[in-house]
């Protein structure tokens, strides 16, 4: 309990500073919602207009398509919203050597990391759209949802961003050895997996599409949970969570190690930009 | 080593304590030679740094303690183990009676750090928003945080910009809010590595006398590295060297000043322009009739001195400096880097 009241009062100190940022000055506040809005649009009209050229691309249909795009918009609106400040390219603060500024914090680092880059208001209008996006598609979609299919789908929704987390995570951890080499690497991660999320994988071969549901689990963003929750594939609607556990725990031990790492070497360079805005 | 006044302390009055602790760091060695390519790559030569060796250290409650060395010393590497960021690699670190590395959560709690060039202030934020951030993070009660708020805007004067962005502030302006921010949730002990690099004469003369206060009235526990020694003695009872890793110097600044020299500058104005031939001393300059010599305390007095003079001329007027802290300190340095030549 006592956990949830810090978690929820950290979140809270964060929506004010982000509130306090975003409505500094009307052009800004306007600038930015215009932005994130285009942004996020952009990542996934490529992909809306092939489906609504061909009405549907492969065993997906046009609605069907318009669907897994919400739910990649909404994916990447939830990351964006909760993980700004370079948590979720976490490679940067390490190989800066910003982890010191976590380590001298009264909390676990995993408290700081959770809530340190919480921005509710400028960072969520990606989020906002992925909701509009995705709210258009369920009107359209000529199906029955029943509670266990809100329940899969929060679930599945909540493991896919799980699941970008911990990728980044998985080799923004190498920046603890390679400081300077990797310290860009969970960008690179994380765009490769917000560039292809709006991609259906279907008709790939057996190889390619395993390594996207293994290695390179962009599969697991959009295309694969949506294809249970709309009953394209036999629905298993377990498996996404099953990968964001296994895939968490991969993450969690890797940086623990880093840290491990990280304690007894320190950083040897130290760049103040990116993790205080 | 023996300190001042330090032989009959009590266990519950040591706020620092390092024993016997090591920290080493290894470093890759790169040959620049195109055929050293697959030697670099799979064996490369590591080398072993020892940033710290065998360091013993005992700091009071209460203390003001000023941490100096050359570059390269050790000094960082001992703020950073005693602010819970590195871990020793061999020996023990307690600091109010606490394993900074342990109990990480709670020690950070007590303590406050400021390192020189860093801020925790937020950069896009008026310099409030830090301070309500601190107030959630740290767990400040609400009575706590406003007197603080008060103390340190009136000590610190942060009040004139407390409500522009921190990106805005001048160097001298961000240290004072940064150290306003460390004090926020009553510290016992202060860590402050370089705190006053780049900061401006009046900014760096009124950060010192507010540790000073701090010290007085609060009785909070300063630990401060510097590479200015007139900024350190004027703060600092005591003074901690480190050299390569080990602690060569530990005691007050005239034990210091005894160990290595007591250098003084003489400047004696006569009623002609040739010096008087003085035994004992070093002759810098003649202009005009004042000449300037230099010369050991420890080995001759300033009376000696005078009676050899006024035996060849007529003494019109005399001046005595001691030699800046820094003199000392620099001719320190040379003679170690002579020693670790030779070694």
């Amino acid at each position: 309990m006592k956990t949830l009241t810090m978690l929820i009062s950290r979140w809270w100190v964060q929506a004010y500073l982000d509130f306090m940022w975003m409505t500094r000055d009307f052009r800004f506040f306007f600038i930015n919602i215009v932005s994130d809005i285009i942004l996020n649009l952009a990542g996934v009209t490529a992909v809306f207009l092939l489906a609504e050229r061909f009405e549907g691309i492969g065993l997906w249909s046009r609605d069907q398509i318009v669907f897994m795009l919400g739910y990649a918009a909404l994916v990447r609106g939830f990351l964006d919203m909760g993980f700004s400040y370079n948590v979720l390219h976490i490679s940067r603060r390490i190989g800066r050597g910003q982890m010191d500024h976590t380590l001298v914090q009264p909390q676990p680092v995993w408290m700081g990391l959770l809530t340190e880059g919480f921005m509710p208001f400028s960072g969520s209008w990606s989020l906002f759209t992925g909701i509009g996006i995705w709210t258009w598609a369920i009107f359209q979609l000529d199906a029955v949802f029943t509670m266990y299919w809100w329940l899969m789908f929060f679930s599945n929704l909540a493991s896919s961003c799980a699941i970008v987390l911990s990728f980044s995570f998985v080799w923004g951890s190498l920046a603890f050895w390679a400081p300077v080499a990797a310290e860009e690497i969970s960008s690179r991660a994380v765009n490769f997996m917000f560039q292809l999320k709006s991609f259906p994988l279907d008709g790939l071969s057996v190889y390619v599409l395993a390594s996207m549901l293994t290695v390179l689990p962009v599969g697991f963003v959009a295309w694969y949970p949506c294809r249970q929750l709309l009953g394209i594939a036999p629905a298993n609607l377990w498996h996404t969570p099953l990968v964001a556990v296994v895939l968490s725990l991969i993450a969690w031990i890797l940086f623990k190690k880093g840290m491990q790492h990280y304690e007894q070497t320190g950083s040897q360079r130290y760049l103040g930009f990116g993790h205080r805005g | 080593m023996n300190r001042p006044g330090h032989s009959a302390t009590s266990v519950s009055d040591i706020a620092v304590e390092l024993t016997e602790v090591d920290k080493i760091f290894y470093q890759r060695q790169r040959s620049e030679k195109v055929r050293d390519v697959f030697k670099n790559l799979f064996r490369p030569n590591v080398r072993e740094i020892r940033a710290l060796q065998k360091v013993n250290l005992e700091i009071d409650c209460g203390e003001i303690v000023a941490y100096a060395g050359p570059n390269g010393a050790g000094k960082s590497t001992t703020v950073k183990l005693l602010s819970s960021v590195l871990a020793p690699t061999l020996g023990t670190v307690r600091c109010l009676g606490m394993d900074p590395m342990k109990d990480r959560v709670h020690y950070v709690k007590r303590i406050g750090v400021v390192f020189g060039q860093r801020t925790e202030l937020w950069w896009d934020q008026p310099v409030a928003a830090s301070f309500e951030w601190k107030r959630v993070v740290w767990d400040i009660p609400r009575d706590r945080y406003d007197a603080m708020l008060d103390f340190v805007k009136d000590l610190l004067g942060i009040d004139a910009f407390f409500n522009s962005l921190a990106r805005q502030l001048s160097l001298g302006q961000k240290m004072r809010a940064d150290l306003a921010l460390m004090l926020m949730h009553e510290p016992e002990i202060l860590f402050l590595d370089e705190p006053t690099i780049g900061v401006d004469v009046l900014a760096k003369r009124n950060m010192l006398e507010f540790i000073k206060n701090l010290n007085r009235e609060k009785g909070v526990t300063v630990m401060i590295t510097s590479h200015d020694m007139d900024e350190l003695e004027q703060l600092a009872g005591r003074i901690v060297m480190i050299d390569k890793g080990h602690i060569a110097f530990d005691g007050d600044f005239q034990e210091l000043r005894r160990q290595f020299g007591d250098h003084r500058h003489l400047i004696i104005e006569t009623s002609d322009t040739s010096p008087p031939k003085l035994s004992g001393v070093q002759f810098v300059e003649s202009k005009g009739n004042r000449h300037h010599f230099t010369f050991d305390a420890a080995q001759i007095s300033i009376p000696t001195l005078l009676d050899q003079a006024a035996g060849q001329t007529t003494i019109r007027d005399v001046e005595t400096h001691r030699a800046p802290i820094d003199d000392v300190i620099a001719d320190m340095y040379e003679y170690w880097d002579g020693k670790g030549g030779e070694e």
